[in-house]
């Protein structure tokens, strides 16, 4: 009985507990009963357990508009095969897609998740669950991974540059959620001309007279006004004064690297995003999301393939290899993911429709397996066969390797209770 | 005794609280035999309490009464809160909150004490009129006023010149521009809508701001948007369902949070951990709008005309033959067919009432009151066992193509127990920075509030004035309580304010931009987006005309293409331009809107540049106001940057700081834009310029430019500074001015 019990998913065993509760004691289950069966599941995880805390920095690789998964990483080759013929990996990864001829090279050092489950297929609300592990209310923002680490793990010592970074986007949404903004992610809408408006219109000279000026003229309010929020303001100004100076910011400036570099990863945003991000975690950012759109292929998905797979084969393969040659790898956890995956039936347009019942992420460095493959959808990639993982899981997964107390509640300035990626189970056996 | 004859010619104050004595309004005398006709409201220790017949309520001391009356006082029983005559005076029901705000904080003092802070000794000090003048044009037309409007109001020796200045404001077209923005963040009104088609917000847009600028009353708005059918465009109320189509469930939760003050967001999965919401309860709301559809099915079941004629969807009828017109003329069928759905799928965004309900229980109840998937009657929620006795209760809620109206005339009832309750809580949150009782978006107990009978008073005002918005805002901001000074005292987040006067609030991203557009515009509610909604004119097709043909589909697809670029095309002109009317002779400051040019140079020696239209913008930023921009901002955009909500969430605006937004004022095009010497704020120091060849022109220039940016004049000591730094530096010097009063605390804190 025990381990059918753990063999449940964490939520299906909740829900198993409570209807046995109900059906067989006729009585309502308390709720040490439900607690009981989640403390026995998570004394897995935490610190000492497979993974822990493995990933002092993370980079996140976020395949916006849904990432087809009977292409890149689960296909197939009956009815839903898609116009390439999959090609052979290594270890467990048995095969992949047909465009990922340079993630082949390199895949004994990535752990396919081929099991991922969500609920929804709109953009937004797949987008937000996946980051989130939360799905989207009208009542409260939840926090994106690299402001839980922040919460949890504080503000990185010794850095002026920010704890979290958002490449290509003008947006952090969801951002820091219920956090205070501070915990935010900072937006980075093109890789090339790195932080916006970090350069004064002014030499430096005229900025600091300016700012004296500043300092001067709103002395008078700020003592009059001695409450948080324009306390919170000046600090503000002053960390951002900082960063100005800092000599961290040599991280954001591509130009510092080798031709033969920037070449290698691609010199398109995704490419130069993904250098970037390797740049900052190399100076000590902790958590880099790296965007890349184009994967919303309702039609003519052998043609978007051949562009947007192929671009994510070559800048992934060359991240993984450039890591693992600085030796960043070893501490740094790549992950892929996306709102959802595509219908495995291929639609009149010769494209593929959104589809969130079964799906991959990719996991690569700070403790992961290499060459390894966990859960699978049936033959037709429809449905997940074996080893489900939702968001919330996944969510846990990465903060699991974070080494964040992931069963941790905080509670909302709202006063309601939230856990990193809403009490999803760490997928445990994924690390090395 | 001018009072006192006044008082008996309008007798208005004599209805009292229901359950409470009688005060009859008589003539007090007092020991001097003077005589004040009042009602008497109560003693507070050696001093009584009178109501007059502005409504105002003053108080003496008990001993200058004469003996009778002293005597009279103490046998009589407080009568509490005074009512408000429907017709009362504006001044009449503003000094009424006051009486109740002043109550509230006497009634916390002693609590406030036990816990370790001081008494509130009152209302803060009155506001002084350089502090009112930019908190008035804030608060109600969402930008600091320019030079000459201030100017022109510190000069007024009128005394009711606050009074009159409120009135003006509301008035005027930046009242719309404000209240919309407001509105707008709290119903999530954003022009590109999730789900991947064409359907666009763009006529909910305008139909919102239509509301507002004609003042419809808020009742109306609201039964109007839930009970809305048909196309966006046919009727931009739809927009509102339209907003969540496929979501119906998010919409009903944001629906009661938003207009009802009631959260039930966690009963839409389980029954409410902390109030007494179920989650049947919320699926029997979910029932009123279970006969709703807000999109026509592509495939079966077919639809039926009221005749029972089937209706075929012409859109799906079509494809093939217009899939062959292209291919004939040697298009890229698989490029364009996609375009070409998501264009005629638009036109299937529709409301439309249907025979049956729909709604059932989730797979996954597990409560044992009822099965999953069982159907459920609608049945509206109440907050107290007497509530159903109550008028709005009064529906008939058993056919179904009446459910959606029996449900909208539940929620806007006057006598719904939280409909008035949930917007004069708001509107009362617009102009002291907090509500009475917070959230805003639940209000759980109004017992529970900072203060339960102004709570219960508002509410009860926001009907009397017959949900008139501007109306309501108008008694607000002639209160004593708003007209003083921001409180100073830092008030943590859940602990409660007592209102003694607004709190210091940091400025919306709304209101932040189209201040920042005053210093550059001078005037921005003169520059308006294109009226043409060529959006609307271009997506129509019905789908259920059986005469629509394949070439038609075609030609107004092509139509629907270019409109996106003509949109694009409608806008132009740079900075000297702005404000231009100014500095024009005569003040013909029309200019600027008529967009085709006007005979008649500006002095800015820019009449070479004069623009086709409107639209200004500054290296790339166009120049309007923020409700006259895309909803909400794009990306990277200064409104973005300052916290304007990304209409995702119920009021889902940010007022904190971060590091980009910091960068972006200290650094960003903005702040170029402001310190740039073509800015308006050069050309209005030069205008002040003193006639007297011996005056200080150079501190008159000062002044002129602390005016236009913080709307006071500077002190003493910082026009030392100001002049010092003109002098060691003529090139830059004013610039350096400019851009440090725009990084003040003070310019973007409201005080």
């Amino acid at each position: 009985m025990k381990t059918e019990l753990n063999r449940l998913n964490p939520l299906a065993r909740r829900e198993f507990v409570l209807r046995t509760a109900q059906t067989a004691l006729g009585v309502s289950v308390m709720s040490s009963m439900l607690d009981g069966a989640r403390a026995a599941e998570t004394a897995q995880g935490g610190p000492g357990s497979p993974g822990f805390g493995k990933a002092k920095k993370v980079i996140f690789l976020w395949m916006n508009g849904g990432m087809t998964h009977i292409d890149t990483w689960d296909p197939k080759t009956g009815d839903t095969k898609g116009p390439t013929d999959p090609i052979k990996g290594k270890g467990q990864v048995d095969f992949l897609g047909g465009t990922m001829e340079n993630m082949a090279k390199v895949s004994d050092k990535i752990t396919i998740v081929r099991s991922m489950s969500s609920k929804t297929g709109v953009h937004e609300a797949g987008t937000y669950i996946m980051k989130t592990g939360y799905e989207p209310r009208g009542t409260i923002v939840h926090p994106c991974m690299g402001s839980w680490a922040s919460n949890f793990l504080g503000r990185i010592k010794g850095v002026t540059l920010p704890d979290s970074v958002v490449v290509n986007s003008g947006s952090s949404y969801p951002g820091s959620g219920f956090f205070p903004p501070a915990l935010s992610p900072v937006p980075i809408s093109n890789p090339e001309t790195g932080l916006q408006n970090i350069r004064p219109s002014t030499d430096d000279g005229q900025f600091q007279k300016r700012l004296s000026l500043m300092n001067e003229f709103d002395s008078s309010f700020r003592k009059k006004f001695q409450s948080e929020d324009v306390k919170a303001y000046t600090e503000f100004y002053d960390e951002t004064m900082k960063l100005m100076k800092s000599e961290d910011l040599k991280a954001f400036d591509l130009s510092n690297e080798p031709a033969a570099t920037r070449e290698k990863y691609g010199r398109n945003s995704f490419g130069q995003g993904a250098l970037l991000a390797r740049r900052l975690v190399q100076a000590g950012v902790r958590y880099v999301e790296v965007q890349f759109g184009g994967w919303d292929m309702h039609n003519n998905i052998d043609t978007a393939l051949n562009g947007t797979g192929a671009t994510m084969d070559k800048v992934f393969a060359a991240l993984i290899e450039d890591l693992a040659a600085t030796g960043l790898l070893e501490s740094t956890m790549v992950v892929m993911g996306s709102e959802f995956g595509r219908t495995p039936d291929v639609n009149e347009n010769e494209g593929r429709d959104h589809y969130p019942l079964a799906y991959s992420t990719v996991f690569a460095g700070g403790g992961v397996k290499g060459g390894y493959t966990y859960g699978a959808t049936d033959k037709d990639g429809r449905r997940v066969a074996d080893k489900q993982v939702s968001p919330s899981d996944f969510q846990a997964t990465i903060g699991h390797a974070m080494g964040l107390p992931v069963d941790e509640v905080v509670m909302s300035p709202s006063n309601r209770p939230f856990t990193v990626g809403d009490k999803g189970a760490p997928v445990l056996d994924i690390f090395a | 005794m001018k009072q006192t004859t006044k008082l008996f010619s309008s007798l208005v104050v004599t209805a009292l609280l229901a359950g409470s004595a009688f005060a009859e309004v008589r003539t007090w005398t007092d020991n001097k035999g003077r005589q004040v006709s009042a009602s008497f409201i109560g003693l507070d220790g050696e001093n009584i309490i009178l109501q007059i017949a502005d409504g105002s309520t003053r108080t003496f001391p008990l001993n200058i009464l004469s003996a009778e009356d002293q005597a009279l006082a103490k046998s009589l029983k407080p009568t509490g809160q005074p009512v408000m005559m429907a017709n009362a005076s504006v001044a009449q029901a503003s000094a009424k909150i006051d009486l109740l705000v002043a109550t509230g904080i006497g009634k916390a003092n002693p609590e406030r004490v036990k816990g370790g802070k001081s008494a509130i000794t009152g209302f803060n000090a009155m506001a002084n009129d350089e502090q009112f003048v930019r908190r008035v044009y804030l608060d109600i037309v969402g930008r600091i006023p320019n030079y000459d409007e201030a100017m022109v109001f510190i000069k007024d020796s009128n005394p009711a010149k606050r009074a009159k200045l409120i009135d003006m404001l509301l008035d005027s077209s930046g009242y719309s521009a404000h209240t919309y923005n407001y509105l707008a963040e709290m119903l999530r009104v954003k022009d590109r809508l999730d789900g991947g088609n064409d359907v666009r917000g763009i006529p909910y847009i305008n139909w919102l701001q239509k509301q507002v600028e004609q003042n419809v009353s808020w009742d109306k708005m609201v039964f109007e948007m839930l009970t809305a059918t048909g196309k966006m465009w046919h009727n931009g109320a739809a927009g509102y369902l339209l907003r969540d189509s496929g979501m119906p469930l998010d919409n009903l939760a944001n629906t009661l949070a938003v207009f009802l003050g009631t959260d039930v967001a966690c009963a839409q999965c389980h029954d409410h951990p902390f109030a007494d919401w179920t989650q049947y309860q919320f699926y029997e709301l979910a029932s009123f709008f279970g006969a709703t559809s807000t999109r026509y099915q592509r495939r079966a079941p077919a639809r039926r005309n009221k005749e029972g004629m089937e209706m075929v969807d012409m859109g799906n009828k079509l494809m093939p033959e217009i899939e062959s017109i292209i291919e004939k003329n040697g298009g890229d069928l698989t490029r364009i067919r996609n375009g070409l759905q998501q264009f005629i799928g638009a036109n299937r965004y529709a409301i439309t009432d249907t025979a049956t309900n729909a709604v059932k229980l989730p797979h996954d109840y597990k409560y044992k009151d009822a099965k999953p998937g069982d159907p459920v009657a609608p049945k509206f929620i109440s907050w107290s066992k007497e509530d159903k006795n109550l008028a709005a209760y009064k529906q008939k809620t058993k056919e179904e193509e009446n459910l959606r109206l029996a449900f909208a005339t539940w929620a806007t009832h006057p006598t719904n127990p939280r409909f008035a309750m949930a917007i004069a809580n708001r509107m009362w949150k617009r102009a002291f920075g907090q509500g009475i009782s917070e959230p805003v978006t639940n209000i759980d107990d109004p017992a529970q509030s900072a203060n339960p009978a102004l709570l219960k008073h508002i509410a009860e005002e926001m009907k009397r004035v017959k949900f008139n918005l501007k109306d309501f805002m108008r008694i607000i901001y002639n209160t004593r309580a708003y007209q003083s000074e921001a409180t100073t005292e830092h008030i943590a987040m859940g602990e409660p304010y007592y209102f003694q006067g607004p709190l210091l609030r940091r400025m919306t991203a709304e209101q932040a931009w189209d201040s920042y557009m005053t210093l550059v515009l001078g005037e921005p509610d003169k520059y308006k987006k294109p009226l043409e909604d060529l959006y609307s004119k271009t997506i129509d097709l019905d789908l259920y005309n059986p005469k629509l043909d394949a070439q038609t589909v075609l030609m107004k697809y092509a139509a629907f293409r270019t409109m996106g670029e003509k949109e694009r095309a409608m806008m132009g002109g740079g900075l000297a331009e702005a404000g231009g009317g100014m500095m024009m002779e005569g003040g013909a400051d029309s200019m600027m809107m008529d967009g085709a040019a006007k005979k008649g140079t500006p002095k800015t020696g820019a009449s070479d540049m004069m623009m086709e239209n409107a639209s200004l913008n500054y290296g790339g930023m166009v120049l309007r106001r923020a409700a006259e921009l895309e909803q909400p901002a794009g990306p990277g955009h200064f409104l973005i940057e300052f916290g304007q909500s990304p209409r995702n969430l119920i009021d889902g605006s940010s007022k904190i700081g971060s590091v980009p937004q910091v960068l972006m004022m200290m650094n960003g095009r903005a702040q170029e834009m402001l310190t740039n010497s073509q800015s308006l704020i050069f050309r209005t120091m030069e205008k002040v310029k003193p006639s007297d060849e011996k005056a200080d022109t150079e501190a008159a220039k000062l002044e002129a430019l602390f005016m236009s940016v913080l709307n006071r004049r500077p002190t003493e000591a910082e026009m030392v500074t100001a002049k010092k730094t003109v002098a060691d530096n003529s090139a830059s010097g004013h610039g350096d001015i400019i851009w440090a009063l725009i990084n003040t605390r003070e310019f973007i804190f409201v005080q």
